[in-house]
């Protein structure tokens, strides 16, 4: 058999299409292959863009989520009811968007929070970053801390999942939260959101200097999280600074707070 | 015997994936024979590299396969490059002989093990974990998978191989089936490893 000219040039347009395509086809590669397109990446900081470009009145409210893990058709149920509510300035996810930290895990999690009307922002969970799942989150969210002013509150992201760093003593990251909540004129009230909450896979030797630092300027507002899956509010300083943890999605309900003039107002809706 | 030599060269050359020169000097491969692959295969995608490259035996009457692979994912489709292992068994269950050089398998089942390398894959939950914080490694995820396969006697006068087949499979793997228990809302299609390759048979 000799191969025309013809029959080469074939086989060549077909590696062509095949080299073109990615791994998000079902010509899986591997589980672990990122290679997300330009609507999975960068979606935090495009989504803070989209909140500082639409300002709230007097109240901003925010929808909390968190704890999705494999709970996607729970996590399709809490965006359908999020978008009847039109008082909701945006959503925030408290962490474990990816179970297994999978970057397909990633694009499932992202599917459905882009189909949300308002923005909303994803933070780092410790089931996130097993395997290359930080590398996935650092792609399509960006970078594991960060933090934004909006209508002079600030909002911090602070990655709390110690153990998944071995406690090397720098997870949570005290000196940029403390650099964070230094005053300026910009802010002058903070909302802390993180996923883990001192305990288990909370480094013990930073528990103390985190608690401090959170009190250490007087004003954060309110610090919420998610990791423990079921609601609560507590006060485990002194200074009375609520904590607040938030509903992890298989409940079927989502907690939401009101900031209005340094105030803060939780409350549960059922989905 | 030299087709014999010539095949192993040919599996060495695949094997390595390098246009290195392959040693002649050892020509007493005699007793090694019996070492030989049955085959060599190179498979685009099925979840265990962008390209893979594996070799392996055939036992029970041509029944059952048993196949290593190498797999890499290269930097330009990935944000990290892969590497990874890959050891998979196939049940060959049907063979229809469409004519003298052609053979239709047109339903293999397959049960793959696949080990990704790297400190963040992980086999076994590393120490600085309490037992049980995490139920799976994300290093060894085993799967499944079916497949077709067409035997043909291509170039089998050409070159040092018998036959040439084209084989195509689709499988999943736990971790992705995991994801998809419970989830009406996430395609059937989202979980599935679609690949296709040659095989050069001795």
């Amino acid at each position: 058999m000799i191969w025309s000219m013809k029959t080469v040039l074939n086989i060549g347009f077909l590696l062509g299409l095949v080299l073109m395509v990615s791994c998000e086809t079902a010509f899986d590669y591997s589980p672990y292959c990122i290679d997300f397109s330009g609507k999975d990446k960068d979606v935090n900081l495009k989504n803070i863009d989209r909140i500082i470009d639409h300002p709230a009145n007097d109240t901003i409210q925010i929808a909390f989520t968190g704890d999705t893990h494999n709970f996607f058709d729970e996590l399709g149920f809490f965006v359908e009811k999020v978008n009847t509510m039109d008082a909701v300035n945006f959503v925030i996810h408290v962490g474990d968007i990816a179970d297994f930290g999978l970057p397909k895990q990633y694009l499932w999690g992202n599917s459905f929070l882009s189909q949300l009307k308002v923005p909303y922002l994803v933070t780092i969970g410790n089931h996130d970053l097993v395997g290359n799942g930080m590398e996935a989150y650092m792609e399509m969210y960006g970078p594991l801390n960060f933090s934004f002013i909006y209508q002079s509150y600030k909002f911090i992201f602070l990655n709390t999942n110690s153990l998944e760093f071995q406690y090397n003593g720098l997870v949570p990251d005290l000196l940029w939260l403390e650099q964070q909540l230094l005053p300026s004129n910009d802010f002058d009230s903070v909302v802390l959101v993180f996923h883990l909450p001192p305990g288990m896979g909370f480094d013990p030797n930073l528990e103390a200097g985190f608690y401090q630092t959170i009190s250490k300027f007087n004003n954060v507002i309110v610090a919420l999280h998610g990791h423990l899956h079921g609601f609560e509010m507590y006060y485990p300083t002194t200074d009375s600074i609520p904590y607040v943890d938030v509903y992890g999605v298989e409940y079927s309900m989502m907690t939401t707070i009101k900031i209005f003039n340094r105030q803060i107002y939780v409350d549960e809706i059922p989905f | 015997m030299l087709m014999k030599f010539r095949f192993n060269v040919l599996i060495i050359f695949l094997l390595m994936g390098t246009t290195s020169n392959v040693s002649l000097a050892q020509t007493d491969l005699g007793k090694w024979d019996w070492l030989l692959p049955d085959y060599a295969k190179l498979q685009f995608a099925g979840g265990i590299g962008f390209l893979s490259c594996g070799a392996g035996y055939t036992f029970v009457n041509h029944r059952i396969d048993a196949s290593v692979f190498y797999g890499f994912v290269p930097k330009s489709f990935s944000v990290d490059e892969l590497h990874s292992i890959s050891i998979q068994f196939t049940a060959k269950l049907i063979r229809i002989s469409l004519s003298e050089n052609y053979q239709l398998l047109p339903l293999n089942f397959g049960w793959y093990l696949h080990h990704t390398f790297g400190d963040e894959y992980w086999v076994k939950l590393p120490p600085h974990y309490p037992p049980e914080y995490y139920w799976w490694s994300p290093g060894r995820n085993a799967g499944v998978f079916i497949g077709g396969e067409l035997k043909t006697k291509w170039l089998a006068s050409k070159i040092p191989a018998s036959g040439i087949a084209v084989y195509v499979r689709a499988g999943t793997r736990g971790l992705y089936i995991a994801s998809k228990f419970g989830n009406n809302s996430i395609p059937f299609s989202d979980i599935i490893e679609l690949g296709f390759g040659i095989a050069l048979y001795r």
